[in-house]
């Protein structure tokens, strides 16, 4: 009686150590289920399907991993005579992808028969948006990627956490896909505070009642645009002098009693014979007076209305281009740059 | 020299500066007045006439290069009475060419006839001008000296001409902002004929108004 049970215990002992009893992660369940079913043991595949596929979690199976397990159940399922089950498997699958389509290659035809036919009834859709989207001119947006499984109806919404609507930003049918851009602004126009929204595509029955909604987060920061520095302002050695410096003067002076004694002294240098009228004197006169006045005005600073113009331009292309610069750093506070990072879409209810 | 010589000169002269395309043409006219006196001396005597005349001034210039032309008449009379009345005609055409700001050079015909009841004496000269200009008040008040001599000279009368020479000095108001031009000048000039036989000395001042650019 003692040997007997010895006998079990090292066999359970080895059971316990055995690979196929060692936990496997479902990616391992998966992996064996799929051999299983190329074995054509569909009920065993099936049961190692459904392991793989059961946990949700951060340990379960990844997005390509949940679809492979997936579309491999329906087809276990069909194969094993139990077609609504392929069915479901289907199903679910457009709906966790609504974008999957089925390899006509692996599957044979009454896999891939069934699948179009699940899914050409089947009102499920996904949104799609570039991790990072930085909206920073007024022409700039965030592009969103709806797909639909098959032809419906559907409205996307961007949504506040709550749920509240901010902003519809489509209504109607869409077949495959269908790009939306969104410019960061509610239905009032203006630009969304720094938060979390969603992006709501709700997937319409026949009934137009909402069958099906998958939510895509955004999270949207407001980020302060750099502003301009304006123009360095112009050196004085940019300007041109504005007025002549006075003269000493003595120019004018010398000139004008040059040109008197000129008229005194010419008749005999030009004629000997040449008495000189007595009316060169108004002539001299005159031409002293002048040079007299002119003494003090080549003294003063002359205005050089040329230089003048030339840095009234200067300064008036100056104001321009600050103006400029003022104009765009009003815009840029005005319109901060909204930096939108958007999440995955996930299945939010469903009917 | 010859009036051949002082024409290619100044045609050289021209060469050298060819007139600017983007030059800005001014012209100026001017209406003158003088009062005149002259004076006569032949190896025997004098004689001196006085009287007004009247005429008119006009310059075209293009860049560099004008041209110049002045028509002046009047009646000279005898302060005494004993010397017979003497229309003068006086006329010029000169080409300008402004060799430094400050600095014209004239080249041109000059002709004048004193009319007589006995005859006519006709002056036909070639002369060449140096015409010195500085500014009193910049851009206002310009003074102005201007030395000639004949090239060429001649005279319907024997022995003939022995030359020609003369001065001018005045000064010119340009009122800024306006065209009016105001000038007054004293100018002096003699004319000499061979062996000395008869040299003929000829003075006015000219008040010219008139509108034009500078």
């Amino acid at each position: 009686m003692r040997r007997p049970l010895a006998v079990a215990g090292l066999l359970l002992v080895a059971a316990a150590r055995s690979p196929a009893a060692r936990a496997q992660t479902p990616a391992e369940q998966l992996t064996r289920a799929v051999q299983t079913y190329q074995s054509l043991e569909y009920d065993r595949a099936a049961a190692g399907f459904r392991a793989a596929l059961a946990r949700t979690d951060a340990g379960g199976l990844n997005d390509s991993e949940r679809v492979q397990g997936l579309v491999y159940l329906a087809a276990t399922e069909l194969f094993a005579g139990r077609r609504d089950s392929a069915v479901v498997a289907f199903e679910r699958l457009l709906v966790f992808d609504p974008r999957y389509r089925i390899d006509q290659l692996t599957f044979p035809p009454e896999v891939t028969g069934l699948f179009q036919q699940v899914r050409l009834r089947t009102r499920a859709a996904a949104v799609a948006a570039p991790q990072l989207t930085r909206l920073v001119n007024p022409g700039d947006r965030l592009s969103l990627w709806v797909y639909a499984a098959a032809f419906h109806p559907l409205d996307v919404v961007v949504t506040r956490p709550d749920g509240a609507p901010l902003r519809t930003l489509y209504q109607g049918g869409v077949g495959d896909s269908l790009q939306i851009p969104w410019d960061g602004r509610g239905a009032d126009g203006q630009q969304v505070t720094a938060g979390r929204y969603l992006v709501r595509v709700d997937s319409r029955g026949a009934d137009g009642r909402v069958i099906r909604t998958v939510e895509l987060p955004l999270d949207v920061a407001r980020v302060p645009r750099d502003t301009l520095a304006l123009p360095p302002p112009l050196p004085d050695s940019a300007f041109k002098p504005e007025s002549s410096p006075g003269g000493s003067g003595v120019g004018p002076l010398l000139t004008g009693l040059g040109g008197a004694l000129a008229v005194i002294a010419l008749p005999p240098v030009i004629s000997a014979k040449a008495p000189g009228m007595g009316a060169r004197f108004v002539v001299a006169g005159a031409l002293g007076i002048a040079g007299a006045v002119g003494f003090p005005l080549q003294r003063r600073p002359h205005p050089l209305p040329e230089n003048m113009a030339a840095n009234q331009a200067m300064r008036l292309a100056w104001e321009r281009q600050a103006d400029s610069v003022r104009a765009e750093n009003a815009s840029r506070r005005r319109n901060v740059e909204l930096v939108i990072r958007a999440g995955v879409s996930r299945p939010a209810r469903s009917p | 020299m010859t009036a051949r010589a002082a024409a290619l000169a100044l045609a050289g002269f021209l060469a050298i500066r060819p007139v600017d395309a983007q030059a800005q043409a001014r012209l100026s006219a001017e209406a003158l007045l003088a009062t005149a006196r002259f004076r006569g001396t032949t190896l025997v005597g004098e004689e001196a006439l006085t009287g007004v005349l009247a005429g008119g001034r006009g310059r075209f210039a293009l860049g560099a290069c004008a041209l110049e032309v002045q028509y002046v008449q009047g009646r000279l009379s005898s302060d005494s009475g004993n010397i017979p009345s003497r229309d003068y005609v006086d006329g010029s055409v000169f080409l300008a060419v402004r060799a430094a700001p400050w600095l014209e050079l004239k080249a041109g015909p000059h002709l004048r006839a004193y009319v007589a009841p006995g005859g006519t004496e006709r002056w036909a000269l070639w002369e060449g001008r140096a015409h010195l200009e500085a500014p009193i008040i910049p851009g206002t008040l310009r003074a102005h000296v201007e030395g000639w001599a004949s090239l060429v000279s001649g005279v319907n009368a024997n022995p003939g001409a022995a030359g020609a020479r003369g001065g001018e000095v005045g000064m010119a108001l340009h009122v800024a902002q306006s065209p009016l031009l105001v000038r007054l000048a004293y100018t002096v000039d003699q004319e000499a004929m061979r062996s000395s036989v008869r040299t003929e000395v000829l003075e006015a001042v000219v008040l010219s108004i008139g509108i034009g650019g500078q």
